[in-house]
């Protein structure tokens, strides 16, 4: 675990809560229901893998969780924030600045910076003085494994490291909150499983409560619980042990 | 260094084009100031240089020839010269007339009306210029002999040592000036005793406007003030430098210089802008889930939009350069051909602040392209 951790809540404590919430998406003149009722709530140390076919409103269940995509009815209170969805752009802004990490499918790293400069742009906006800014830049790279390559841009890096570089851009700000969208599927598998180890570490050793959405039936073996979400609704949730040494073949 | 700085410096092919067109207004703009501001020191050439501190001319006249009736009544030359300040005063006389190349040959016959100014063609006297050589005096105080500047040699068909008529008289060409171009007329400098032999030598009631030294040491603007506190409408006295900016100002109050700058003006901002917004645009566009991904994060709207406002600042900044370099180049190329190029720095500062304008003014506009930067839509 590196100096800079912050340890967030207490592990099994709540950390996110949603009730019935209901998003539709309007195509031509009829609503779409993607998210029908859906009740959700994810804890401070666990890793929390929410699964389904494409279209089945999993990624819009973390738009709505992580204050991206206002749903049409229900509530999400999150952390301390009583009805995150009540408050001003502005108030979810900030609230996503403090405490939520986001890592993507596809990387979305500027060409223009490296590695170090990635992760601080976040750190100066967060408000952090540049030269701890830099110091918890390079200890979030150090600890994915990118010591050696502070200096590169994106363009010379590989698919794996460029995803390391958006974890560590997420795990910078010592977020309570990590989502992660399909964060495996642009990558082979011995990268992939490098990927999902750091999102477990974060759970584990930051505290963090991570949200993981995935169609990767693999990945069940790092996680705590399992959401199967399918047409808007929750399938099953299961609880199990996670094996922080399990495998990825390629794929 | 900054996000939107080291993007700028990193992906410049992707912002070339709104650089290039901000350069392009810039030297559509400068280099027609440059050239009407070279035109208008050429227009005040013979103020500028001149060797007197004080001009006396008429009430209302700006200019020692060009704008109107500039002389004044003979009378006025011991007035001027009673001031204890006055070391010299001599009328600048002047004439103009027919002049025509002497061909041989059935070449074809050029005919051009030009303006004739004078000198005393004695080294020191107040009417000569303060560039000219003595050499150039020297040659002047022939008989005959006229001096042309190196612009007019081609319109007027001639070159030195050639002999062209003058009003039906023959003259010498026995000297090429340089640094006098005219684009309204050609101008011939010839000595004061040349234009009496000419018989066009002022002898009436009137003379041209004076040419007065003071004292080493008096002030001219003071002496200006006591002169015209005595002139009662018939005279006014200028410095030299109040004459030259009345000069180019009366220039650039003649309409179509007016028209064409305010047109090429307008057409520099309206292309700069539309290019240069366009350019910004897709420039955001192709990083816009790199900025959808900082909204992911926390960062607000309004930090994006000043990256974005910082950005078309550093892209307004290199277009000013690229700017410069481009009218330099020009500039270089009219001197070489003799054309002389002014920039006066009020000018070309803003010009700088119209880029930078048209630059921040693109960037404005282009902020819309970042309501596409949805971290939603990069959940798939």
């Amino acid at each position: 675990m590196n100096p800079n951790t912050v340890t967030h809540g207490r592990a099994g404590t709540s950390a996110i809560d949603a009730k019935g919430l209901v998003k539709r998406f309007k195509t031509g003149r009829t609503f779409i229901e993607v998210l029908k009722g859906v009740d959700f709530d994810a804890r401070h140390g666990e890793m929390t893998m929410v699964m389904g076919p494409s279209g089945s409103g999993k990624s819009t269940l973390v738009a709505a969780l992580s204050g991206l995509l206002k749903p049409d009815e229900g509530r999400v209170d999150a952390l301390d924030v009583d009805d995150l969805w009540d408050h001003s752009a502005g108030r979810i802004d900030k609230f996503r600045l403090d405490n939520c990490g986001f890592i993507f499918q596809g990387f979305n790293l500027f060409p223009a910076m490296n590695a170090t400069q990635q992760v601080m742009t976040v750190l100066k906006y967060q408000g952090v003085p540049k030269d701890e800014a830099r110091r918890r830049a390079v200890a979030a790279l150090e600890e994915v494994g990118l010591g050696a390559r502070l200096n590169q841009r994106p363009d010379s890096l590989s698919g794996g490291e460029k995803q390391r570089i958006a974890i560590a851009r997420a795990l910078a700000k010592d977020p309570a909150l990590l989502f992660a969208d399909e964060p495996t599927s642009a990558l082979d598998g011995e990268n992939g499983q490098v990927v999902i180890r750091l999102l477990r570490r974060a759970a584990t050793e930051h505290g963090a409560a991570v949200i993981c959405v995935t169609h990767d039936p693999r990945l069940e073996a790092w996680a705590d619980r399992v959401i199967h979400i399918e047409d808007g609704r929750i399938l099953d949730d299961q609880r199990r042990t996670p094996d922080p040494n399990a495998t990825l073949g390629s794929h | 260094m900054s996000l939107a700085l080291s993007t700028l410096l990193y992906e410049w092919r992707r912002y070339m084009a709104a650089i290039v067109a901000l350069a392009f207004s810039g030297l559509l703009v400068l280099a027609q100031v440059g050239m009407f501001m070279g035109i208008g020191k050429a227009f005040t050439a013979t103020i500028d240089r001149a060797r007197a501190d004080v001009m006396v001319l008429a009430p209302g006249s700006t200019g020692l020839f060009n704008g109107g009736p500039s002389g004044v009544p003979r009378r006025i030359m011991p007035v001027v010269q009673s001031h204890p300040d006055v070391v010299a005063v001599a009328d600048l006389d002047g004439s103009g007339g027919r002049w025509q190349n002497v061909v041989e040959g059935d070449a074809a016959r050029k005919t051009e009306f030009v303006q004739v100014t004078i000198i005393d063609a004695v080294p020191g006297a107040v009417t000569v210029p303060t560039d000219y050589s003595n050499d150039l005096i020297e040659a002047l105080r022939q008989p005959f002999g006229v001096a042309v500047d190196e612009t007019a040699l081609g319109r007027l068909g001639v070159k030195l040592g050639d002999k062209a008529i003058y009003n039906g008289k023959t003259v010498r060409v026995v000297a090429v000036t340089r640094g006098y171009p005219n684009m309204m007329q050609a101008g011939v400098v010839m000595s004061r005793d040349t234009l009496r032999m000419l018989g066009e030598a002022n002898t009436g009631d009137r003379v041209g406007p004076l040419m007065v030294s003071t004292k080493p040491g008096a002030d001219p603007e003071h002496v200006v003030a006591q002169l015209n506190a005595q002139s009662r409408g018939q005279f006014k006295a200028w410095t030299r430098a109040q004459l030259g900016e009345a000069n180019q100002a009366a220039m650039f109050k003649e309409s179509f210089i007016v028209i064409m700058l305010g047109f090429s003006l307008f057409l520099g901002i309206l292309i700069g802008v539309a290019i240069t917004w366009q350019t910004l645009r897709g420039a955001i566009m192709a990083n816009i889930k790199e900025f959808a991904s900082l909204r992911a994060l926390g960062v607000s709207m309004g930090s994006l939009r000043a990256v974005v406002m910082e950005l078309s600042f550093w892209v307004g900044i290199a277009g000013i350069l690229a700017s410069g370099v481009l009218t330099w180049a020009v500039s270089l190329l009219a001197t070489s051909s003799g054309l002389t190029m002014a920039f006066p720095i009020p000018m070309v500062a803003g010009v700088c602040v119209m880029l930078l304008v048209i630059a921040l003014a693109s960037g404005f506009l282009s902020l819309g392209v970042l309501k596409k930067s949805q971290p939603a839509d990069l959940l798939r």
